[in-house]
């Protein structure tokens, strides 16, 4: 009997470890998050939701969108770098990202990252206003010459790939236009349909829904099949300009195991050839293709190229000149002028502490930051480019010479005024007591995340404010962590701060 | 008589028990999202965005658009109560609101607020419905001159908001300008005063920088004045307005609502400005202005109103044309798009269920928010009793959410804290931190809109344009004129 049981226990573990050895690969073993950089409701965000809705057919893995939005997605994708290669991250980016890694420096992002899957392309196209008298693009055309060069276009932000697309459209064209970008696409949009421009750059998609906007020209091979009436610029007798799209896709970083690969491949693979996905984007005149990571990278590295071109050609960009204003661009020395400032406003404020003044020194000192500030702000303006009618310095540095004027009267009238009688400063030190406990949660929530640290700040605030029934005090605190639980966590879907330390244990 | 009947084919899609109680919900979740600081009303329907996405598309936008209307009320609860305006635009509703609660009187405030949110959300869907095909085209038109000239005049407030520290006000309102700046430029898309900062890229956040100016700040304020003791207001005594009180406020609240529809109306103003603008301009016409800023009735009238109201004026670019007019629509399109819907001028012939639905609804939320808001208050008043030890640690949490909530960033919580300390030392010294707030909801519209109409026209386009003249001329006026009363007011007083 117990030679038996010792068999099958032998035999048990021994398949067990065969069982191991046959599933050494099993991913996923745990919830993949896909990070957006936008917020909710975008189009990149509704991108990822229904590709982890598609996807849900063809596995079990379980996905969980998490919306990190921020600087055009550079903390996105900081946030995908700083996680490890194991395949539990993955990123949805559109072209757009690219032209912000060029903008801001970050050609490191390029190479860090595996640019897995591209899985749609939308073709870049002008659209006009039909109320508008020019309303075609033989119209459009006519229209910019007579104008010469004063004809306006508008879109959304500067150096993004609509604006670079309008700066190639006119490049072939030969003609000459300004571009008014607008804070978004829709506001864009607007300005068209209220004529404050003559045409639009985006994708087939934004005529959708509106019967006043028309394709005017689309950078195709061929005619769209829902927009047939569309004509594309090779038809209009403009070259090389047929390929001009944006895409949206996934990436995950680079170092990923060639098995987990395999497995995305295998699921973008599905998930293009899933008729409901089809479906759903054709409706919105989207591409649905599949580029595999060689041909995606080659596309990435173009992008790459074509945006610095354009970027630079606008004054985005600017080649490196070796002089004061361009050393003032290096983030080192502006941060070094930062250090300066503040140990010159340091030694200020011990200057007057020790002076006479020392009973104004609150009055004194407000002002005196605000012009060291100004100061600052000004002497950085210099390094924005300045091509435009009205460039980048211009509104803030109004704001400067409004700023240092008037704070130099209200520190004139201070010195003036008579000494005020020193307030009790006992009062003050608890002000100062109650900020460094704060500081101390802060570092809390950094590392062991809301729920523990609160846990501790809760009733530690309450007992340095003078609280003193214990009991209460522990059940508020509780109460509280419940409440925020239910309340913020469950039912508004707040995600609360994890903390660092917690998510390595994780 | 085709809206009318339209409108009823609307509410038989709402009346069902599900469409109900969602809105029910919705209204809840609106109302706790807006009095929470940090979670403003474009928040609270991103947050939930996602999970709408497995419902019907009618569904999901009677729960979207009920969270955004009462969000906008909800922000008044927290203003009136403890100083911390719980959405950007409740910072006018501050003003007074607080200084009721200071008087013992909260009841008031938050009756007010209350009854003026539900009638100014009704007359701005009242407007909706009816003119929205017109107020669309004119919405359009609107220039960068005439944008830029409706930011100057907001920023005119100033002048009202300052009162004797005008000096101190103004330069208030220029920091808040000149921090408005830092970030990519919006026009060119060159990065300005980042120092190498990603998380500067965007700038700093509204709703942090609104959380620290104002709730923690007055956290600071009260433990250094120590001023733990809780007034000994006796709930059952609290006074809360009566109908003669609500009925005085009969003009300032229309007028306010139809303002605030307006402004509302032009894609990127919203709520903020609404409030702002209103506020201003009911003041000047009062007949009682001195009391603004002490606990006046009309004040808390003025401000909730119009930044209730300015929901149906932000909802006519999205339904008419497809445009957002504000954050919390720009997200409605999302859900829409979700939902295979193209949001546009065909969505009423081809959708008007959901068209007339989200009137319905619209209407329906109102009546709910009034009846939940009216239970309610006698829950929001106990707020003022909590004793303020236990209170103060717990703003601070609250706030922590808020802040991270924007865009999950710690950077944002430190942003929080640094702009709490901050307004705590600029209050030290006189400085008011509100015309902070105005320069960063201002700034970007005032600027991007300056360059734009001047890269579309030169310099002169402002004067060309009747409307941006217009503006500009009455922004000269009420900036003057309430300096120059000022000044003949102190120099009467000095003779005297």
């Amino acid at each position: 009997m117990k030679k038996n049981l010792l068999f099958l226990l032998i035999m048990i573990i021994i398949l067990a470890a065969c069982k191991q050895s046959e599933q050494e690969f099993s991913f996923p073993e745990k919830p993949i998050t896909v990070i957006v950089y936008t917020g909710p409701g975008g189009l990149i965000d509704i991108t990822a939701r229904k590709f982890v809705a598609i996807a849900s057919k063809y596995t079990d893995a379980t996905f969980v969108v998490e919306n990190k939005p921020g600087s055009g997605g550079i903390v996105a994708m900081k946030r995908l770098l700083q996680l490890p290669a194991d395949g539990y991250t993955i990123f949805a980016c559109t072209k757009s990202n690219i032209s912000k890694i060029v903008s801001s420096g970050g050609e490191a992002y390029i190479d860090a990252i595996n640019w897995a899957a591209m899985l749609m392309a939308d073709p870049e196209c002008v659209i006009v206003n039909k109320q508008n008298k020019v309303n075609s693009w033989p119209n459009l055309l006519a229209d910019a010459r007579k104008k010469n060069g004063k004809q306006l276009w508008v879109g959304p932000a500067n150096g993004g790939l609509d604006h670079v697309t309008a700066l190639k459209i006119w490049e072939k064209a030969g003609i000459e236009a300004r571009w008014i970008p607008f804070k978004s696409g829709g506001k864009a949009l607007a300005a068209l349909l209220g004529e404050q421009g003559v045409a639009y750059v985006g994708n087939p998609r934004d005529v959708l829904g509106n019967d006043n906007l028309k394709i005017a020209a689309v950078s195709s091979e061929k005619r769209l099949s829902p927009f047939p009436q569309a004509p594309t610029f090779a038809e209009l007798g403009i070259e090389g300009m047929d390929n001009e799209y944006m895409w949206r896709g996934f990436v995950y970083k680079k170092g990923t195991p060639v098995k987990i690969r395999a497995w995305y491949d295998d699921l973008f693979h599905k998930v293009t050839n899933d008729p409901d996905w089809q479906n759903y984007w054709k409706q919105g005149a989207i591409d649905v293709t599949y580029k595999k990571s060689d041909e995606f990278t080659q596309i990435v590295h173009q992008d790459k190229e074509e945006f610095t071109h354009y970027l630079q050609k606008i004054g985005i960009l600017s080649k490196e000149q070796d002089n004061f204003v361009s050393k003032l661009k290096n983030p080192v020395y502006q941060n070094l002028l930062l250090l300066i400032s503040l140990l010159v406003f340091l030694i200020v404020t011990i200057v007057i502490k020790s002076s006479s003044f020392q009973g104004n020194i609150g009055s004194l000192l407000i002002p005196i930051f605000f012009i060291i500030l100004s100061l600052i702000f000004f002497l950085l303006s210099f390094t924005f480019p300045s091509k435009e009618e009205v460039s980048s310095a211009v509104v803030p540095r109004l704001w400067i010479f409004l700023l240092i004027p008037l704070n130099i009267i209200v520190l004139i009238k201070n010195v003036k005024k008579e000494q005020v009688v020193k307030e009790s400063s006992v009062s003050s030190k608890m002000v100062f007591k109650f900020m460094f406990l704060l500081i101390l949660y802060l570092l809390g929530i950094y590392y062991l995340g809301y729920f523990i640290s609160t846990f501790f700040f809760l009733p530690a605030g309450i007992l340095m404010l003078g609280y003193r029934k214990y009991w209460s005090t522990l059940f508020i605190s509780l109460g509280w962590l419940l409440f925020s639980y239910f309340i913020f966590y469950k039912l508004l879907f707040v995600p609360l701060p994890v903390g660092k330390l917690i998510e390595m244990l994780l | 008589m085709e809206i009318l009947t339209n409108l009823l084919q609307g509410f038989s899609f709402v009346l069902g028990w599900q469409p109900l109680l969602f809105i029910v919900l919705g209204v809840i979740m609106g109302i706790l999202a807006g009095a929470m600081p940090g979670l403003s009303p474009s928040m609270g329907v991103a947050l939930l965005v996602p999970f709408t996405y497995a419902m019907s598309p009618t569904l999901a936008l009677i729960l979207l658009i009920s969270i955004y209307i009462s969000a906008n009320y909800g922000g008044s609860i927290t203003a009136v109560t403890i100083n911390a305006p719980g959405t950007p635009s409740a910072v006018v509703t501050s003003f007074d609101g607080y200084e009721l609660t200071k008087q013992n009187k909260p009841g008031m405030g938050l009756g007010v607020s209350l009854i003026s949110s539900t009638v100014g959300g009704f007359i701005g869907t009242i407007i909706l419905i009816l003119f929205s095909v017109q107020l669309a085209k004119i919405a359009v038109k609107f220039h960068p001159a005439e944008y830029f000239a409706l930011a100057v005049f907001g920023l005119t407030t100033v002048a009202t908001l300052g009162g004797r520290n005008w000096l101190k006000a103004f330069i208030a309102a220029i920091f808040g300008l000149l921090i408005n700046t830092i970030g990519i430029d919006p026009i060119s898309g060159v990065s300005r005063f980042t120092f190498g900062s990603v998380n500067l890229y965007d700038g700093f956040s509204l709703i942090p920088a609104l959380i620290g100016l104002f709730a923690l700040s007055e956290v600071f304020k009260q433990i250094e004045e120590q001023n733990f003791k809780s007034k000994k207001i006796d709930l059952g005594k609290t006074r809360w307005p009566s109908f003669l009180e609500y009925w005085k406020l009969k003009f300032t609240i229309l007028r306010s609502s139809i303002l605030g529809t307006i402004i509302g109306i032009f894609p990127g103003a919203g709520a903020t400005i609404a409030a702002f603008i209103s506020y201003d301009v009911s003041k000047r016409t009062s007949k009682e202005p001195e009391k603004f800023g002490k606990g006046s009735l009309e004040g808390v009238a003025s401000a909730e109103a119009a930044n209730s109201s300015s929901v149906g004026g932000a909802l006519v670019p999205l339904l008419t044309l497809g445009i957002p007019g504000s954050a919390s629509t720009a997200v409605l399109i999302g859900a829409l798009m979700i939902h295979d819907l193209t949001p546009g001028p065909q969505l009423f012939n081809n959708n008007p269920e959901i068209i007339y639905g989200i009137f319905a609804s619209l209407l329906l939320a109102n009546v709910v928010l009034l009846i939940l808001g009216l239970f309610g208050s006698k829950l929001w008043v106990k707020v003022t009793v909590v004793p303020k030890k236990i209170l103060y640690p717990m703003i601070f949490t609250v706030s922590i959410i808020g802040s991270f909530a924007v865009r999950y960033s710690f950077f944002d919580i430190i942003a929080c804290l640094g702009f709490g300390i901050f307004g705590w030392l600029l209050r030290r010294n006189n400085y008011p931190v509100a015309p902070i707030v105005l320069g960063i909801v201002l700034g970007n519209i005032a600027e991007t809109n300056f360059r734009r109409a001047v890269m579309m026209g030169g310099y002169k386009i402002f004067l060309a344009r009747p409307v941006s003249l217009i503006l500009l001329i009455l922004a000269i006026i009420s900036f003057g004129w309430p300096l120059l009363r000022n000044k003949l007011y102190n120099k009467k007083e000095l003779s005297n």
